[in-house]
C-alpha cells in the first residue's frame, strides 16, 4: 500500500474557513496532499468535504485561509491544470459524448488535436460504452460518471480533486477508476484527493488518509498511523476446548467482546501477548490467535464519537 | 511536466462563444425564428407594395349630353391623383342600367349627378367643383374676359406652401424602413436576451457550471455566451435585412437609395449596443434561478422595460420629437430601440445622438462587473432560486 517514500508535499490547504449565512461549514481545515501519493477524503455528510474541494478548486472562496500549490497561491493559472470532479455532476446532455471532452480540455489550454487523442484514449482506458458521437444524454448513468472523470483527466491535469468519484459505480467500474487513480499518482506523479463514504475502499487505495468532522480535521496520516494513534491494543484468540475467564491470570487483560466462539482480549501497555499464547495453550488447541487490526470505518467511529 | 498549457483563461471566451453559436444555430428555435421574421417582413413588405401600386382611387364617369362636366373633372382628377374614366353614354336608360352593372360609378344627366346607392365623396367633390367651374367659364365667356386674366383666378395653387420645420422629403419612406427596424431589433434583442438567460439557466440546471468554473473564470463565460450568441443574432439580422431590401426593391416597396441600407446599418450597430446591455441583465437574472420553469419570474423587469421601450418607439415613428420619445432615445434602458428611430427619420440631432451613444456604452460598461459579480455568486448555488443580495455577498 503506496510507496514508502513519501513525496514533497504540494497540494497545501492551510486553516480554511467558511460560513455559510451564520452556519460555520468550515474551522480551520488543514492538510497537504504529496506528490504521487492518493489522499482520502473522509468524513460524514455536511462535515465540509465539498467545501473544502470547491475552495480547493477556487470555485468558492474561503472567508480566510489559503490553498498553495507548490508554494504559490492557487490563482486562475494553476487551477487550469487541476482535474476535477463536482460532487453535483454535471455535463451538457444534449452535447456529443467526445466533443464536449474536446471542448473541456479546450478550455483549460489543451490544444485542439491533442484533446481529440487523448479524449479517445480516454473514452478506451475507462471503457466508456456507447458512440462516442452519442449525446450525453443517451448514455446510461454508470458511462455519463465514467465519462465525467475523463473531463476531470482529459487535459493531463497535476493534481486530481475529485468529489465522491466511486459513488454509482458498479464494481467493474470502481476498479477500473481504482486502476486510473493509481496509475496518475504511480506513473505521472500526480497528488490526488479524492473523498468517499465506501471506507473499505478508501483503505485499498489510499496513502493517506485526512477524516474530517464538522469542517474540521480530526485525524490524519497513513492507516498505519491512524492506527498506532487510536487503536485499542486487541487480540483475538480461539480456543474451542477453553472455559470462560481463564485469561484473568494475566495481569492487564480484560475481555473487550466476543466473536463467534472466539475472544477479543483488550492488553494493557504491560501485558504481553506471548504470556497470554502460553495460557490458551494450557487451554486446549489454539485454532486462532491474532492481533485485531480495525477497519478504518471502525476507526472513523471512534473518533467521530470522541 | 505536460507542455500542452495556456497559463491563462484569457481568450477562452472565443472557445465559449463559438460553442454556443453553433448550438443555437442548430435549435429549431432558431430556424423558426428565422422563418417567422422572414414571413412577417414579407408581408409588411408586400402590403407596402400593393399600396403605392394602386395609389390614389379609380372611378368610372358616365355622363348623358354634353362631355363638358365630365372631360373638366377627369382633368381636376388628374391634378388630385385621382383617376377618372369617362364614357359617354346614349340615354338616361343606358346610364340608369350602367349604374345597375356597376361599369359606372356615377353619371351625370343634366343637373344630376346619379348614383346607384351612393356616390363616392372624392368623385362628388370633383364634379361639383368641375359643374361651377364649367358654370364659371360660361360667365367669363359672356364677359369676355381675357385668357391672362382667366389662369390667374384659375391658378391650382394660389397659395405657397410652407413649413415652420420641413419634415424631410423622403420622411414616408423612412418611417416605413424605420418601422420594419424597430420591429426587427426588437424581436432580436427579446428573443436573443431570452437565449443568453435561458442558456445560463441550462448550464446552471445541467450542474456543468461548476466543470467550467473551475477552468475559467465567470467573466470569461459570461462574455463567451454572450458574444456568441450576439453574434448570431448579428448574422440573423442581416440575413433577414438583406432579404428584406431584396424584396423592396423588387417589388418596388422602397425606392433604390441610401436610406434603407442605412437603416440596415443602424439596426444592427444599435442591436450590439442594445444586446449587451439587455443581454448582461438578462444572464444576471438567469443565475439567480435553477430551473426553467422560473425564468419567467425573473426576466419581468426586463421584458417590461422592453416592451416599453418598443411601443415608445413605435410612437416615434409618428411622432419622433415628442418628449417622452427624445427622453426614451437617451436613457440606457430603451435608447437601442428609441434612438435608431429619431435617426432614419432625421429628427436626432448630433449631439443627441452622442449623448445617447456615451450613455449607453459607459451603463454597459459600468453593468457588465456588476452583472458578473452576480452571476459567480448566483451560479454555484443551485439550490432553489437566489436572493440579489446572497449572489452579491458570496461573490465577495
Amino acid at each position: 500500500m503506496g510507496s514508502p517514500i513519501l513525496g514533497e508535499p504540494v497540494l497545501r490547504l492551510i486553516d480554511l474557513h467558511r460560513t455559510f449565512d451564520g452556519v460555520v461549514a468550515l474551522d480551520g481545515v488543514s492538510f497537504e496532499v504529496p506528490e504521487g501519493r492518493i489522499v482520502g477524503f473522509v468524513g460524514r455528510n455536511g462535515s465540509g468535504k465539498t467545501t473544502t474541494m470547491r475552495i480547493a478548486l477556487g470555485v468558492l472562496q474561503a472567508d480566510a485561509g489559503t490553498v498553495l500549490w507548490r508554494d504559490r497561491p492557487v490563482d486562475g493559472v494553476v487551477r487550469r491544470r487541476f482535474g476535477y470532479m463536482p460532487e453535483e455532476r454535471g455535463l451538457y446532455p444534449k452535447m456529443r459524448v467526445h466533443e464536449q471532452l474536446v471542448y473541456l480540455a479546450r478550455l483549460r489550454g489543451t490544444p485542439k488535436d491533442v484533446a481529440r487523442s487523448r479524449a479517445t484514449d480516454l473514452l478506451e482506458v475507462l471503457e466508456v460504452v456507447g458512440d462516442p458521437k452519442a449525446r450525453m444524454e443517451t448514455l446510461s448513468l454508470g458511462n455519463q460518471q465514467r465519462v465525467q472523470l475523463a473531463a476531470a483527466l482529459v487535459h493531463r491535469p497535476d493534481v486530481l480533486v475529485l468529489d465522491e468519484p466511486f459513488s454509482g459505480l458498479d464494481p467493474v467500474g470502481v476498479d477500473v477508476l481504482a486502476g486510473v487513480l493509481r496509475s496518475e499518482a504511480s506513473e505521472r506523479d500526480v497528488p490526488v484527493v479524492f473523498s468517499s463514504h465506501q471506507l473499505e475502499l478508501v483503505e485499498r487505495l489510499c496513502d493517506e488518509v485526512v477524516l474530517i468532522d464538522r469542517g474540521r480535521v480530526v485525524a490524519r496520516g497513513t492507516i498505519a498511523e491512524l492506527r498506532a494513534m487510536r487503536a485499542r491494543n486487541l487480540w483475538r484468540v480461539h480456543v474451542p476446548s477453553a472455559g470462560d475467564a481463564w485469561w484473568d491470570v494475566v495481569p492487564g487483560v480484560t475481555l473487550a467482546g466476543r466473536d463467534d466462539g472466539a475472544v477479543v482480549l483488550e492488553l494493557d501497555g504491560a501485558a504481553d501477548p506471548q504470556r497470554l499464547l502460553d495460557l490458551a495453550r494450557a487451554e486446549g488447541d489454539v485454532v486462532d490467535f491474532g492481533p485485531v487490526r480495525p477497519t478504518l470505518s471502525e476507526l472513523f467511529r471512534e473518533v467521530i464519537a470522541e | 511536466m505536460t507542455p500542452d498549457r495556456a497559463p491563462t483563461d484569457r481568450g477562452t471566451w472565443r472557445l465559449v462563444a463559438r460553442r454556443d453559436f453553433w448550438v443555437r444555430l442548430r435549435e429549431r428555435s432558431f430556424l423558426v425564428s428565422t422563418l417567422i421574421n422572414v414571413a412577417v417582413i414579407s408581408i409588411l413588405v408586400l402590403a407596402r407594395a400593393s399600396n403605392l401600386a394602386t395609389a390614389g382611387p379609380s372611378y368610372d364617369l358616365g355622363y348623358v349630353g354634353s362631355s363638358a362636366i365630365a372631360s373638366t373633372a377627369a382633368r381636376l382628377g388628374a391634378d388630385a391623383n385621382v383617376r377618372i374614366e369617362i364614357h359617354e353614354l346614349p340615354d338616361v336608360a343606358a346610364a340608369d342600367a350602367a349604374l345597375g352593372d356597376g361599369s359606372v360609378d356615377a353619371v351625370i344627366v343634366g343637373d344630376q349627378l346619379r348614383g346607384l346607392h351612393d356616390v363616392p365623396d372624392p368623385l362628388i367633390s370633383l364634379v361639383q367643383g368641375s359643374a361651377r367651374d364649367v358654370a364659371v367659364t360660361a360667365i367669363l365667356d359672356e364677359h369676355h374676359v381675357s385668357q391672362a386674366e382667366r389662369d390667374a383666378a384659375n391658378d391650382p395653387n394660389p397659395l405657397a406652401l410652407t413649413a415652420l420645420d420641413p419634415a424631410p422629403p423622403s420622411r414616408k419612406d423612412n418611417a416605413a424602413v424605420a418601422f420594419i427596424g424597430v420591429l426587427l431589433l426588437y424581436g432580436q434583442l427579446f428573443g436573443y436576451g431570452i437565449w443568453v438567460a435561458s442558456g445560463v439557466i441550462e448550464e446552471k440546471a445541467s450542474r456543468v457550471v461548476e466543470m467550467l468554473l473551475s477552468a475559467i473564470r465567470a467573466k470569461q463565460l459570461l462574455l463567451g455566451k454572450i458574444v456568441g450568441i450576439g453574434v448570431l443574432g448579428i448574422l440573423q439580422l442581416l440575413f433577414i435585412s438583406g432579404f428584406a431590401l431584396t424584396l423592396a426593391f423588387a417589388t418596388g416597396a422602397l425606392p433604390f437609395d441610401r436610406t434603407p441600407f442605412g437603416a440596415v446599418g443602424l439596426v444592427i450597430g444599435w442591436f450590439i449596443l442594445g444586446f449587451a446591455f439587455y443581454a448582461t441583465l438578462f444572464a444576471a437574472a438567469g443565475s439567480l434561478v435553477t430551473r426553467m420553469e422560473e425564468l419567467q419570474n425573473v426576466i419581468v423587469p426586463i421584458n417590461l422595460t422592453i416592451l416599453v421601450s418598443f411601443f415608445i418607439s413605435i410612437g416615434a415613428v409618428q411622432d419622433p420629437n415628442g418628449r417622452l420619445q427624445v427622453i426614451a432615445s437617451l436613457l440606457p434602458v430603451s435608447s437601442a430601440l428609441a434612438m435608431p428611430v429619431r435617426i432614419v427619420l432625421g429628427a436626432a440631432p448630433a449631439w443627441q445622438i452622442a449623448l445617447s451613444l456615451a450613455l449607453l456604452i459607459g451603463s454597459t460598461i459600468l453593468l457588465v462587473p456588476l452583472a458578473a459579480r452576480l452571476y459567480s455568486g448566483a451560479v454555484l448555488r443551485t439550490r432553489g432560486r437566489v436572493k440579489i443580495r446572497e449572489a452579491w455577498r458570496s461573490a465577495a
